[in-house]
């Protein structure tokens, strides 16, 4: 009996061991899928932007490609035009990413109030989220238009009305402009986050401070932000790579104007692309991209390790 | 034993990633139509397939080719006007595209330069065929015919005949009459002023230039800061700082504004007679010259040409000679309205009871150039983007015009090198 039993084990072993699911191979068969879409879709995009990059290549003839070195690079740094792009990025990153964390954060510190109608207003709070990025950048230009703008409309008639009618067309007004939209699509989908986030503080310590006497401030900056912070980070770091990338609200508001005021480093590889059609250009405004966004990677982990590090101490 | 579980593993794993890749790929693939049972299926790509009035007329237009033949079937496809250029282009650059395409002559000449069209020569004898001389010459470069005039439609004004009983004649009564019009939510004038209308801006100020006796280019150098076109660009600024126009509105609105009596002039095409009318049919409106100092416009010109990457070459051109036989020509003049087609051809009586001033806009034909830089066709879209950037900073304050159109004539300068 023990001599069977001692032979029947080492036999169902050694089926399982010959099912291909059960080989070492299977990791790599689970993640083949996986790793094939990154290679197309990523790797080798990335790769022809970087052969790109150093090239003089035309839209219109795109299998003509000249070697130019580092010429595109040279080009763009030195161009008055580009320079501004870099800076309207930042502003539009630093504020996209300031104004949808904080107006996030209020939103979510009220509706964590208990209030009638809360359900609704939460509900209610999600919808320029849900709407899609057309739509809302439609629905801007149109509450923004110069004649029948009900924006325009009420400036006008408290006085304060934009000299020239149009804000968007405006120098001065139009990057404010899409920033106030940006962060109207913005700030549902931070505080649905940070309210999930703040309803995670336990109330255990909150009354703890409060019963210390810690005021309404002090137990929000030792006890809420220790707690959320983590998520004001992620959410910070999300913020920045989106506003790096975000296209097409800027695109269907202002296409980058008036006299480039709302281009930003997307916007300026799409004008080159398909535009100017000079693919060598934008290939090397995007490598400036990718680099943007490899920094704020790095940075933010950075940050998140020195902040970690800190608390254990 | 272990080898066989490494080749099973590596099999499945093999046929996973040929599978998927096979999904991916084929998805990558467009169909791009071809032959389908002995009939040859092409597509035709134009914006004026989506304009309101037209576009139905078109499509209808179309059928009756496809009625006509039983190898070829014509398929339309309707690009908006905005983003025509830059969509079939890529397209076209990746050796892709519809097989037919209505260009304008901007995009055009970009196409040609790149040899992204076919020649035509071989493919359609244009020697039985009456053509205008004047618009023609544009589509014949160094001897090769890379396209045929489907469309050639010159600026003139239009004006609210109930507003303004007689047109102005001079720039100044022009001005005046904008001027006194302009009251409440009425405007004296329209004009495209905003960057997100390049092309269009780029149209609007080609008649204020050639107006006013400029031009972008005498052939071989870039004139854009001229004193004529200086002085043009300023008759178009003062008219935009005068605020006689809505500003901000684009095309589509102050078009709208004009069909609903809300703007009293604008310097507009042919082409847009049956669209005004589509908006409202009511609307008491005519059309006189452009009464600027210079009897020299714009015209849209616009060529359909096969596409150099198009599989159906000989099936592009049995349309393209079906659309040059007369009583074709003359059936695609009435749905174009006030524009002119490739051929020759006489208006009917019915059309000109209609439209009266049909002949205002056929009188204009020898003194209307197409919106391109003289010499530099190919370099158009790219000066047209720095002009009218420079133009629209001006018009926004933040640089005086002389030293916009400088700064203009300085960056397209290095850009044509």
């Amino acid at each position: 009996m023990t001599v069977l039993e001692q032979t029947k084990v080492p036999r169902s072993a050694g089926r399982r061991r010959r099912s291909p699911l059960g080989s070492r191979w299977t990791p790599y068969l689970f993640l083949a899928p996986a790793a094939l879409f990154i290679v197309v879709f990523q790797a080798i995009p990335l790769a022809q932007e970087i052969f790109l990059s150093f090239t003089r290549t035309t839209l219109l003839n795109p299998t003509r490609s000249r070697w130019v070195g580092l010429d595109n690079f040279v080009r763009i740094f030195g161009d008055e035009d580009f320079h501004r792009t870099l800076v309207t990025t930042i502003v539009y990153v630093v504020v996209c990413v300031v104004g949808a964390v904080g107006s996030g954060l209020v939103v979510a510190l009220l509706l964590n109030k208990g209030f009638r109608g809360r359900g609704v207003a939460r509900a209610l709070i999600t919808v320029p989220w849900a709407a899609p990025g057309i739509a809302v950048a439609l629905i801007a230009t149109w509450m923004l238009n110069a004649q029948y703008g009900i924006v325009n409309r009420f400036l006008n008639a408290v006085g304060l009305g934009v000299p020239g009618g149009s804000i968007l067309d405006s120098p001065k007004y139009a990057l404010p402009a899409v920033l106030a939209t940006t962060i109207w699509q913005l700030f549902p989908f931070t505080s649905v986050v940070l309210l999930s986030a703040l309803q995670s503080v336990p109330h255990d310590l909150t009354e703890a401070a409060t019963m210390d006497g810690a005021g309404r401030w002090a137990t929000f900056r030792v006890v809420t932000w220790q707690v959320i912070k983590p998520v004001v980070g992620l959410l910070a770091l999300l913020m920045t790579i989106w506003s790096l990338r975000r296209f097409e609200l800027i695109w269907l508001m202002t296409k980058g104007g008036p006299v480039g005021r709302t281009e930003t480093l997307v916007i300026d590889l799409y004008s080159n692309a398909f535009e100017s059609k000079e693919l060598g250009s934008a290939a090397a405004i995007g490598m400036v991209g990718v680099v943007i966004s490899l920094i704020v990677i790095m940075g933010s982990r950075f940050v998140a390790r020195a902040v970690t590090k800190e608390n254990l101490r | 034993m272990k080898k066989r579980r490494v080749r099973r593993s590596m099999m499945a794993a093999t046929t996973t990633i040929i599978g998927v890749a096979s999904i991916l790929l084929a998805g990558c693939t467009a169909d791009s139509g071809g032959d389908d049972g002995g009939v040859a299926k092409i597509s035709f790509a134009a914006s004026t397939f989506g304009d309101p009035g037209r576009g139905p007329l078109l499509n209808q237009w179309l059928e009756e080719f496809n009625k006509s033949q039983s190898k070829v079937q014509v398929s339309a496809a309707a690009v908006p006007y905005p983003t025509f250029g830059q969509t079939v282009l890529t397209q076209m650059g990746s050796g892709q595209g519809p097989d037919l395409i209505r260009f304008d002559m901007p995009e055009f000449e970009a196409a040609s330069d790149a040899g992204l069209i076919a020649p035509l020569d071989d493919l359609v004898d244009v020697s039985k065929y009456t053509l205008l001389k004047q618009p023609d010459q544009f589509v014949v470069h160094d001897g090769v015919r890379h396209g045929v005039i489907f469309e050639a439609s010159n600026y003139a004004m239009f004006y609210n005949a109930d507003l303004i009983p007689k047109p102005p004649t001079t720039y100044e009564q022009f001005v005046e009459t904008a001027k006194s019009l302009t009251k409440g939510d009425v405007f004296g004038l329209a004009f495209r002023q905003t960057e997100a209308e390049e092309a269009g801006v780029w149209q609007d100020i080609f008649n204020y230039v050639y107006g006013f006796g400029g031009k972008w280019s005498d052939g071989k150098t870039l004139t854009i800061n001229s004193p004529d076109n200086l002085k043009g660009l300023q008759a178009y600024k003062d008219l935009y700082d005068a605020k006689v126009i809505p500003k901000g509105a684009d095309a589509a609105t102050f078009r709208r504004m004009f069909a609903e009596g809300k703007v009293g002039m604008e310097l507009n095409n042919g082409g847009y007679v049956t669209a005004t009318r589509g908006q409202n049919a009511k609307l008491n409106f005519n059309v006189a010259p452009i009464p600027f100092p210079v009897r020299t416009q714009g015209a849209i010109l616009a060529p359909v040409v096969i596409n150099e990457a198009s599989e159906e070459k000989e099936a592009a051109a049995t349309f393209i000679r079906w659309t040059l036989e007369p009583a074709n020509q003359v059936k695609l003049q009435e749905i174009l309205g006030a524009s002119s087609v490739a051929t020759v051809t006489q208006r009917s009586a019915e059309s000109l009871k209609k439209t009266p001033f049909l002949p205002v806009f056929d009188g204009l034909t020898e003194s209307s150039l197409p919106q391109i830089v003289l010499g530099f066709e190919a370099k158009t879209p790219d000066i047209r983007k720095v002009v009218v950037q420079n133009v629209v900073a001006a018009l926004q304050g933040q640089v005086d015009l002389k030293t916009a159109l400088d700064r203009a004539q300085q960056q397209a300068t290095e850009l044509v090198g």
